[in-house]
């Protein structure tokens, strides 16, 4: 019984991960130099792990439903953050640009990822400067699995939106909407349904911006999205989502009396 | 019961398990020729000629400098996606393969199939005995049917790795890869865009 015992052995020693990914390959940082450039240019882009933080899985369950936080430690010296996944062939994510009424601390998106990758958030700063810090996430496939349904199944009750207030002013935004990738093949008829995705979301409180998001195939269906606000002035939350049909929908949420 | 006396049950019990394994609702036969039906779906345990690896068997076997050959799709670009989204696709493969992207289908047009053997035949030298290895990623018919012409073609080392560039990663480094000339993404529709 010697041999399966060596056997296993051998399998566990070639299965150790010496070379695994983790991100720092010179290879990656190339494509973050291109990708990067692409998205701002000749901006210089500095390491600002002090000012924004990333909290992803560092493997997803699933990969075409990842849910991602950016976390900003001085909220009221950032105007917008940029989300990149590195790896995905559009890997330009997401635009927020906070308003007034905004409050950067805290963000929450679910995302598509293709391939294992890197994913960058960028802050930018009331002074234009750009900070970055970077994940590694494992996980394959999500921008191309298929949704599961039929294309008018997916798209029934498109732009219906719903909103959940949590405490200190926070809130959570669902729109329900199939952000068709492009990508995604029917198997059977082995054509690609169009993309379609929500192209821009903005919320506002009264009449103050809280924030605007440009949005992209890499926005998960059925977006959901985390978020704080300044609730001290007159509500209600209001939201205008357009997709990239052209197609328009609102929402008006009552806010609870601010905790603040 | 001597530990060595538990392991031979344990080995008994597993081995006297695999016939209702296959009888499992997974369990996919082999088609007598090329698969046709939908292409990301559960494949065979088996394909008839070849060889079915894995990761730490394929590990083994680079040590032969065989054939790697990526059968996985390329990104296609959206028709409709607007003209100001940042397009840059990438496609991330086992180190040293050769990708052709498109070439899995079982009803691939002729000339199509056979640039894909000619290819192949250059790459190879015309050496049939040389290991080749095809592979995608898991649930990837693409993979088990490329397989299945090279054996047909009369190659003799076929290797078919079902885990695909996915189980690779898991323990190794991936590198980018470009599309064997002629492969790349199906045109798109229209070119217009919006």
């Amino acid at each position: 019984m010697r041999l399966p015992i060596a056997a296993l052995a051998m399998v566990m020693a070639t299965a150790a991960p010496a070379f695994a990914a983790n991100g720092d390959e010179p290879e990656r940082q190339a494509r973050w130099q291109d990708v990067s450039e692409a998205i701002f240019g000749d901006r210089p882009i500095e390491p600002g792990d002090e000012l924004i933080a990333i909290e992803a899985p560092a493997r997803a369950m699933d990969a075409a439903l990842v849910p991602i936080t950016l976390k900003v430690g001085r909220p009221e010296d950032v105007k917008a953050v940029h989300l990149v996944i590195d790896e995905n062939p559009s890997p330009y994510a997401a635009h927020v640009r906070f308003g007034p009424a905004g409050d950067p601390s805290e963000l929450r998106l679910r995302v598509r990822i293709n391939g294992y990758t890197n994913v960058h958030a960028v802050a930018e700063t009331s002074d234009g400067r750009l900070l970055e810090t970077s994940v590694f996430v494992k996980a394959a496939g999500g921008c191309s699995a298929p949704i599961g349904v039929s294309d008018a199944e997916a798209l029934q009750g498109a732009g219906q939106m719903k909103m959940k207030f949590g405490e200190m002013d926070r809130a959570t935004l669902m729109i329900r909407h199939p952000n068709f990738s492009g990508m995604q093949m029917n198997q059977l008829t082995r054509t690609y349904t169009p993309a379609r995705y929500l192209d821009q979301i903005k919320v506002s409180y009264g009449d103050q911006t809280v924030f605007e998001l440009a949005g992209d195939i890499s926005l998960s269906t059925d977006p959901v999205i985390g978020f704080g606000y300044d609730g001290s002035g007159e509500g209600p939350l209001t939201v205008q989502a357009t997709d990239s049909d052209g197609s328009k929908w609102e929402g008006s949420f009552p806010a609870p009396v601010s905790t603040n | 019961m001597a530990p060595r006396a538990w392991l031979a049950a344990i080995v008994a019990a597993v081995t006297l398990a695999s016939p209702a394994l296959a009888d499992s609702p997974t369990h996919v036969a082999e088609p007598a020729g090329l698969w046709t039906g939908v292409m990301v779906s559960e494949t065979p345990r088996t394909l008839a000629g070849a060889e079915v690896i894995d990761v730490p068997a394929l590990e083994r076997l680079l040590a032969q400098k065989p054939l790697l050959i990526d059968v996985g799709p390329a990104d296609r670009k959206p028709d409709n996606l607007s003209a100001d989204v940042v397009w840059k696709p990438i496609h991330r493969s086992i180190p040293g393969t050769v990708w052709f992207p498109g070439a899995g289908p079982g009803d691939l047009p002729a000339a199509k199939a056979e640039a894909l053997l000619r290819r192949v035949d250059e790459l190879t030298n015309g050496n049939r005995s040389m290991p080749v290895v095809t592979f995608c990623q898991p649930r990837c018919w693409g993979s088990w049917n490329v397989g299945k012409r090279l054996v047909q073609a009369g190659y003799t080392s076929v290797h078919w790795l079902p885990a695909g560039v996915s189980g690779w990663q898991e323990a190794n480094e991936t590198v980018v890869v470009d599309p064997q000339p002629g492969w790349g993404p199906k045109p798109a529709a229209s070119q217009g865009g919006s």
